[in-house]
Order: C-alpha cells, then structure tokens, then sequence
C-alpha cells in the first residue's frame, strides 16, 4: 500500500469514528496507534507513551491549565459584573452604544483569560438579558457576543497561540504579541459595523432613554474603577514577563493568584465557585490534554510516513501554484472544515499538516499564527459545529432560538473574513509589535 | 445483569471519583511551584528543580484527572450524527466504539510499561541541571493509564446495562 493510501485511510477512519460519537481523543488515539502497530509492529507500541513524555516536556503547556482555572475564576465569581456596568453608563447615550461597549467590555475580558469560555458567559449571562431589555435587536445581540468573546484567542493570553507555538516551535511570546494588533483591529472593525448598521437601522440598538441617562458625573467616575481590575491583572502577569523577570509559564501563575485573590478580597469565592472552578478547571484541562497527547501520537506517525512531503511536492511542483495562491486555498479550506469539524481536534490536526507546508513555502510562521487563530476564530462561530454556538445555545435564554444564533454570526463573520484578509495583505499588523519588542 | 458487574461499576466509579477528587487540586500545587519558581528567580537564587516539578504536577494532574473527567461527560464528541439517535443506539453504538478506546489506552500502557521498566533497570535521569530520576512520575502515569483503563471498561459495562434496561 503506497503512503497517501495509509494517509487517506488514517484521516477516512478517523472521521468515521469521530461521526460515530467516539470521544475525540479516543478516535484519533486509536487510528494513531493502530496505523504505527500496522506500520512499524511492536516498534510502533511506544509511539503513544513517547508522546505523553513529548508533551509532558513541553513547557508552556503548563500555561493551558493556568489561564482555564483564570477564566473559570473571573466567569463563576462573577468579579467582572461592574465592568458591564461601566460600559452600560458610559456607552449606553450613544445609538448601539451598549453593543459597542458589549465589545470593550469583551476586550478586556480576552485580556485577562485565553479562551472565549468566560467572555461568553459574562456576556450571555448578564450583557445579553440587558441588552434584550433595552431593546435591541436580539440577533444583533447574539452575534456581538459571539464575535466579542472569540477575541479570547486572539488577545494575549491565547491558549489557541499556546497549542500553535507548540506545534509550529515558535516562540510563544512573539506570538502573544503579534495578536495584540490584530485582536484590537477586529474589535474596531466590529465596532464600526455596529455603528454603520445602527445608523442606518436605530431601531436595531436605540440609545438608553433619557430618564436612564442621567447619572451623576461622581457615580460615572466611581464606575470607572471597575477598569482597574482587568488592567491590574493584565499588568500583574504582562510586566514581569516583557521586563523579562518571570518566563510566560510563571506570568500565567502570577495571573491565576491574582484573579483568585480578588474573588476572594471581593467575597465572590464561595464554595460553590471554588467547587466548579476547580473541578470545570480540571475537566477541561483533562479534554485538552488527552487530545494533545493522542494528536502528537497521530502527527508522529503521520510525519514517519512524509505525507507533508509529498502534499507539498502535488501544490508547487505538478500543479506549479503560486505560494500565495496555495495559503490562500489553505485557509479557505480551512475555514471550510471549521464548519463541519469539531474545533478542538481540528486545531491539533490541521496546524501539523499546514505548518510544514507554510514554513516550506518561505512565509513567516509567526504571521501566520496569528491567521490561523483569525481563521480559528471563524470556524468557532460557524454552524453547524461551534464551540461558541454550543455555549451560546446553553447559556442564552429560551427566547433566543438556534436559528436567530445561526444568523446572527454571518455579518461578524464576513468581518472577520475582512481581518483575515487585512492581515494576510499587511502582515505589519501582526508583526510590528513583536519587532518593536524584541529588537531592542 | 450479574451482581458482580454492578459492583464492578460502583468500585471503579467510586475509586476514580477519589483519584480525580484528588488530582482536581494538584492545580494549587502548580500555582505554588510556579510562584515559587518567580520569588526565588527575582529575589533569591534561582531553584533548580521548579521547572520540572511542575510539569510532573501538570502531567499526574491531567492522566489522573482522566478518569474522573469521562465520569464527567467532559470529552467532546462530534454530536452531528450521534446527537440525533436514540439514547438505545447511542449505547449500542458506544458499547461498540469504546472497545477501540480501550485498544489505544492498552497501546499506550504497554509503551508505558517498557518505557518504565527501562527507567528502573538503568536509574533513568532527566538531562538537566537537576537530574531528577524519572520512574517516579512514569509509575504514575501507568497507575493513571490502568485507571483510565478500568474507567473505559466501566463504561462498556455501562452500555451493556444501558441496552438491557437495567439501571446501575
């Protein structure tokens, strides 16, 4: 059997496992080690355990569990209620102006945590019924959380960053870096969209009525200290690391103590929070691990039989495409599988096939960290699978149907499409921040 | 369904249960060894054996964490298809794919296995400054394969109670 036939049997029965409802490690896992004992015989046994030492070696992984007990932390204690509240009286005069500040307020949430888990749940739980009684359209209001808290992986920290650096052996410090730009230019671009669209359309976010506007200028500047918290847990675990005192996997430490010790100081840590904290914190580090483990055991048998090889030779040299036209065709395919895959196992399979062939084609893997967690982003929002629309569809209340979710996310996704496009044109989006720093 | 599955099932469950009770909070044990490891740096000598003792908490935390998180439903499965069938094919279909499950945690304990055995014959030592012997954290890691093992066959007993409409 020649090698693309062992490559397109590996992939064909995996997918078949996957859509009979094995759990996601357990099919790929399997079809990993299956095709090593086929291939190689009793050499190939140890290619599982190898990889549970390859992964245990890996260093920033450690920052995976950190920052997923930081957002279980600041989303269950529910620390983070008075920043909404701030961007209600401050944004909420303007036309869409609570949407608009939906999204500051997602911003800063995506700073202090690396998945989109816990800006959802702030926003579904306590943006989203405000909002809806306001008022505003209620597909507008879905999908500006769902785009909002999907800058959770693009804003430093990004666990999604942390899985590419280790896949692609890149730094992750000049990848958290290169997100930040980027990760501000989306919300900007969400941001005019809502304005535009409002504009056009008030009745799709009226501005707050008069009565609801007048709040003393003294309790609109106390307000404003519900910022304070964010930015003195950003700075707590950024300051250290920049200044080079601490390395990433302390910072992300230092950043779950510190979310910690203000639920505490604000008497939110109850033993219910402390409860699901840590035991959600366990349950979904344990996902993740188990998925890592069992994908370096299917990306160590794949690269054994040079399939990224012979891909690469069938792009550049029997169909003699440009470089451009191929990373272009890769992230429309990309984004393609995004939409029937599931996110998680799609992450840790697709970056070992096209980080090679990325490198091979002589474009910088730090750029394209960032494209690949922009196109992540996406697939996280499109139906039919989405880690983003399974969590809204459990948090939101009943009013909101899986339809209205459904259509909510188109706009936001042609504007991230527009992001995805901005960055791959002017990759100095991505890269200046990381150049700046690090020439010094 | 046989008395002794059942209880089977209650034992593997309940012991899992402990062990994950357990591993759930090797997650302050982290935060300390990593706290620690930034004291020392900024203000004393730097600590030679933070590094690694905190990837051996990472790695006990999430292989004995394992088992208690299928125990939790926490795994992703894709539910395009599978979410649509009944609760009765489900349980066929999983009695099923499960065994597949246990071949690659049986794979994964057998290199587990070897690769300890070799540790303990030749006193294996990590290549860095501070040399810690490895067949302490690899015993653990087979002791939370094997439970992840039991864990997967309680699941396929499951099933099979699940077909037979028996409750467990």
């Amino acid at each position: 059997m020649s090698y693309e036939m062992i490559a397109l049997l590996m992939f064909s029965t995996m997918m078949l496992m996957l859509m009979t409802g094995q759990r996601v490690f357990g099919a790929i896992g399997f079809v990993g080690v299956a095709a090593a004992m086929l291939l190689w015989g009793t050499g190939g046994s140890d290619i599982g355990f190898s990889a549970a030492m390859k992964l245990m070696k890996w260093y920033p992984l450690l920052t995976l569990p950190m920052f997923i007990f930081m957002g279980y932390v600041l989303s269950e204690s529910k620390i983070a209620d008075d920043l909404y509240r701030m961007f209600h009286v401050w944004m909420g005069p303007v036309r869409g102006g609570l949407a608009i500040g939906t999204i500051g307020l997602m911003v800063l949430i995506s700073a202090m945590n690396g998945l989109s888990v816990a800006g959802m749940a702030i926003g579904a739980t306590i943006a989203l019924p405000e909002l809806l009684r306001r008022g505003y359209d209620k597909i507008m209001v879905t999908g500006v959380i769902q785009a909002g808290s999907s800058l959770g992986i693009l804003v430093p920290p990004s666990v999604v960053l942390v899985l590419y650096a280790m896949i692609a052996r890149q730094p992750v410090g000049q990848l958290w870096l290169a997100g930040v730009m980027p990760g501000l230019m989306m919300a900007g671009l969400f941001i005019v969209y809502i304005v535009v669209r409002c504009w056009l359309q008030p009745h799709l976010g009226p501005a707050l009525p008069v009565e609801e506007r007048q709040v003393p200028l003294a309790e609109k500047l106390r307000l404003l200290r519900a910022g304070i918290l964010p930015l003195a847990i950003f700075a707590a675990m950024m300051v250290p690391f920049v200044n080079g005192w601490t390395s990433l996997v302390e910072s992300s430490a230092i950043g779950a103590m510190t979310a910690f010790l203000a639920a505490v100081f604000k008497r939110r840590m109850t033993r219910e929070v402390f409860e699901t904290s840590v035991r959600q914190t366990l349950a979904i580090s344990c996902m993740f691990m188990w998925i890592i483990l069992a994908a370096l055991g299917f990306g160590a048998v794949f690269d054994g039989l040079g399939a990224v090889r012979a891909i690469d030779s069938l792009f550049t040299q029997q169909l003699g495409l440009d470089p451009w036209v191929i990373l272009i065709l890769m992230q429309l395919s990309f984004i393609l599988m995004g939409t029937f895959l599931d996110d998680t196992a799609m992450l840790v399979i697709v970056a070992p096939l096209y980080v090679p062939l990325v490198q091979a084609l002589g474009f910088d893997l730090i750029w394209y960290g960032v494209l690949y967690t922009i196109t992540t982003q996406i697939a996280y929002m499109t139906p039919p699978f989405g880690y983003n629309l399974f969590l809204m569809r459990a948090m939101a209340p009943p009013e909101i149907t899986l339809r209205d979710i459904y259509r909510s996310i188109i706009p936001f996704a042609f504007v991230m499409v527009l992001a995805l496009a901005l960055v791959m044109a002017f990759p100095q989006i991505a890269l200046w921040l990381p150049n700046l720093v690090y020439s010094k | 369904m046989p008395e002794f599955v059942l209880r089977y099932i209650r034992v593997v469950e309940a012991i899992n249960r402990r062990v994950g009770r357990f591993a759930m909070y090797l997650i302050f044990v982290l935060v300390g060894i990593l706290l620690w490891s930034s004291i020392s740096k900024t203000f004393l000598l730097p600590s030679l054996w933070t590094l690694e003792m905190a990837q051996f908490a990472m790695v006990a935390y999430y292989i004995l964490g394992g088992p208690y998180s299928i125990q939790l439903d926490a795994n992703v499965r894709m539910d395009l298809v599978y979410g649509s069938w009944s609760p009765r094919t489900k349980a066929w279909v999983d009695a099923f794919s499960v065994l597949f499950l246990i071949y690659f945690l049986g794979v994964l304990l057998y290199g587990g296995i070897a690769s300890t055995t070799y540790s303990l014959e030749y006193g294996e030592r990590s290549p860095t400054a501070w040399r810690p012997y490895l067949w302490p954290i690899k015993i653990v890691m087979c002791f939370g394969i094997v439970l992840m093992i039991l864990q997967a066959t309680a699941e396929f007993f499951k099933d099979i109670c699940r077909i037979r409409g028996v409750s467990f």
